[in-house]
């Protein structure tokens, strides 16, 4: 098993004719994910990959119901296109636009949670359950990364996941489901909430956390742990430890400012919650040995 | 995108939210006018972007027009970078509040915060006296509403006359807040005059410049950076923060990158500069390079672990960025990811030793910082 998705998934590709949405709609569809129909409004009759292209979400779900919708589309038209997949009932929705004006991302997050649905992203690189199927832009075919196995990864960046997750395997482990909650400041949906998934998943032994600073993402898997909402073992990463307070270190949400999000903090509220923290991507593998004993 | 206090005010009055009567000067020559517009006694406000101003001695009052001539002076001339001053009436202060509004992330609401004690660090009475501080959640989607605005009125125990003004700045504030897309828009102290007056002291807006509309009207300047390569840095759209240590990064990827630059504090080295030019400037490697080399260094470091951003595209853009560039430092390069055999290839022939281990490559570029044989 695996959470979130996996190889029987129907999924649809809203900006499935575009550039990015052409190019991974077809290696998610190489990899093995069940691409039922892509959307691009205006080119209805065309197909990508054989896969046949609709004007809106709602005229393709009459043909070809899909359960996740996976969006390719810019920053701007990200709430229309998040929006447009809600109404017409899919409440799995990946999007890895980077931009995303901020209060949009408030209302995006907002109509999920009101809707019970989930919203992955923006700005990231989606989500793998390896061997099974994928959403998103995650080059499944590096395979010193993306290794199927027994270990959930949840991680705020796309780089440096393969980075860390490189690790995980070189420990001798492989990857159940991977989620990249993105590096927003407000990401659809937020690390705790992917917590009872992954705990309710028997193929996942432990999890991995990739963090960075700023926000209270990692604090508040702290407080699931602490709650027993999560019971499995965590082993974080969290990268920005001597960054300088009041710098905004690339990602939209990776800032520390009046004294809150430091990775300090972070570190000390997972360890209290009987979390292991590693300070360099190299202890991770090693960590999980340990963890797992 | 953080505005100057200047830059808020005139947003704030605009939206009809009363702001002492004040003039921008910017320059010495600029002071009489402003005084003339102010009268005395004034006070005169340093237009900087970093807190504390208070502290730090960039806010000065002046009884007459000579004070303020030559406090405006001391101002401009002092150390801190200021370009402009903003004069403003002095205001006769009953007592002081404070009132924001920013976005709840996990709650996915705007949230007003408020206290009966303004001018103070929010942040300082949040940890120190948690009960004085009233939150309101809005509802992007529905709106703003007259129970909101009792909330805050109610919550602070205002009189009746101050909480029609408070309530009048709170909604107008939320219209601020809304039309600039803000991360913050922050009013501290927000003065309740003798005269019963009630109006904006400090002005803190925090922009969506991912708005177009926001780039329109505030577009990018050298004023808001620190530095002019963080300035040029930022036209090209590549993060770039500048430091004054040893080894320039060039890396992709704001996680691997922020990962890198504590790595090389593990090791023992030091950051010239951080540079991340993943994502859509996977391309940019000689602009990137440009940056890096605008400031002294004495190694660059290149790591990068790509997806999109190809590793073999990475690697040929960085090696015709050397032959244009011709850097007079070594570079330590450990690019991965989609393509790395071609990736690895195109370095080789180009002289560079392809490392595939970032911590490796971290030491190497510590070793040569520091002059160690490598």
């Amino acid at each position: 098993m695996s959470i979130f998705i996996d190889a029987g998934t129907t999924v649809e590709v809203q900006g499935a004719t575009g550039k990015e949405g052409s190019y991974w709609l077809k290696h998610m569809k190489e990899m093995g994910t069940k691409v039922v129909f892509g959307v691009t409004p205006g080119k209805e009759g065309q197909d990508v990959e054989g896969v046949p292209v609709f004007h809106s979400v709602q005229r393709g779900m009459t043909r070809h119901p899909a359960e996740l919708a996976m969006l390719f589309v810019p920053p701007r038209f990200t709430k229309d296109a998040v929006f447009e997949a809600l109404d017409a009932g899919i409440r799995k929705i990946v999007t890895i636009a980077e931009g995303i004006p901020l209060h949009e991302s408030i209302q995006i997050r907002k109509a999920a949670i009101s809707c019970g649905a989930m919203v992955i992203g923006g700005n990231t690189s989606g989500i793998i359950s390896p061997a099974k199927a994928m959403a998103g832009c995650i080059p499944y075919w590096i395979e010193r990364v993306y290794k199927n196995g027994d270990i959930g990864v949840m991680t705020r960046s796309g780089s440096l996941t393969n980075e860390v997750t490189a690790e995980v395997v070189k420990g001798g482990f492989g990857v159940s489901t991977l989620i990249g909650v993105g590096g927003d400041s407000v990401p659809g949906t937020r690390f705790a909430e992917l917590l009872p998934l992954y705990e309710n998943d028997p193929e996942t032994k432990a999890v991995v956390i990739i963090g960075e600073l700023g926000g209270s993402m990692e604090e508040e898997v702290a407080e699931a742990m602490e709650a027993k909402l999560f019971t499995k073992p965590l082993v974080a990463f969290i990268g920005g430890r001597t960054a300088p307070e009041g710098k905004r270190m690339g990602h939209a949400g990776a800032i520390v400012s009046g004294g809150k999000g430091s990775v300090k903090g972070k570190v000390a509220a997972l360890e209290k919650a009987g979390g292991l923290t590693a300070a360099k991507p190299s202890q991770v593998g090693g960590l999980l040995k340990q963890a797992l004993k | 995108m953080k505005l100057f206090e200047y830059q808020a005010k005139e947003a704030f009055a605009e939206a009809g939210i009363p702001v002492p009567v004040g003039a921008l000067a910017s320059g010495i020559d600029a002071v009489d006018e402003a005084v003339a517009v102010t009268g005395v006694p004034c006070v005169i406000k340093s237009q900087v972007l970093k807190g504390g101003r208070g502290k730090a001695g960039l806010i000065q009052f002046a009884q007459n027009e000579a004070e303020a001539r030559h406090k405006a002076r001391d101002l401009l001339n002092s150390p801190h970078g200021v370009r402009k001053l903003l004069f403003e009436q002095a205001v006769d202060i009953d007592r002081e509040l404070y009132l924001a509004i920013t976005l709840d992330p996990v709650n996915a609401t705007a949230m007003f915060i408020a206290c009966a004690e303004g001018g103070v660090e929010i942040e300082k009475l949040a940890v120190e006296q948690p009960d004085k501080i009233v939150t309101v959640k809005v509802d992007i989607a529905w709106g703003i509403m007259p129970h909101h605005l009792r909330e805050i009125t109610f919550g602070l125990n205002l009189s009746d006359d101050i909480a029609k003004k408070v309530s009048s700045i709170a909604q107008k504030l939320y219209g601020v807040f809304r039309a600039t897309g803000a991360e913050l828009a922050e009013i501290n102290p927000l003065f309740v005059a003798k005269n019963g007056e009630v109006l904006a002291g400090d002005g803190k807006l925090i922009i969506d410049d991912t708005m177009s509309e926001a780039r329109t009207k505030y577009p990018l300047a050298p004023e808001y950076f620190d530095t002019e390569t963080e300035y040029e840095a930022a036209l090209e759209g590549i993060p770039y923060l500048q430091f004054d240590g040893d080894i320039a990064l060039m890396c992709a990827g704001a996680g691997l990158t922020t990962t890198v630059f504590d790595l090389i504090h593990y090791a023992g080295g030091t950051v010239a500069n951080y540079l991340e030019f993943g994502g859509p400037n996977y391309t940019k490697a000689l602009q990137a390079m440009r940056l890096c080399l605008k400031n002294p260094s004495r190694v660059i470091l290149v790591v990068t672990f790509g997806t999109i951003a190809r590793a073999d595209v990475m690697a040929t853009g960085l090696v015709e960025a050397i032959n244009v560039l011709k850097p007079d430092i070594p570079i330590v390069t450990c690019i991965r990811g989609t393509n790395e055999e071609e990736a690895f290839d195109t370095l080789r022939a180009a002289g560079l030793e392809p490392l595939s281990e970032t911590e490796v490559a971290v030491r190497r570029a510590v070793d040569i910082a520091a002059g160690r044989k490598t």
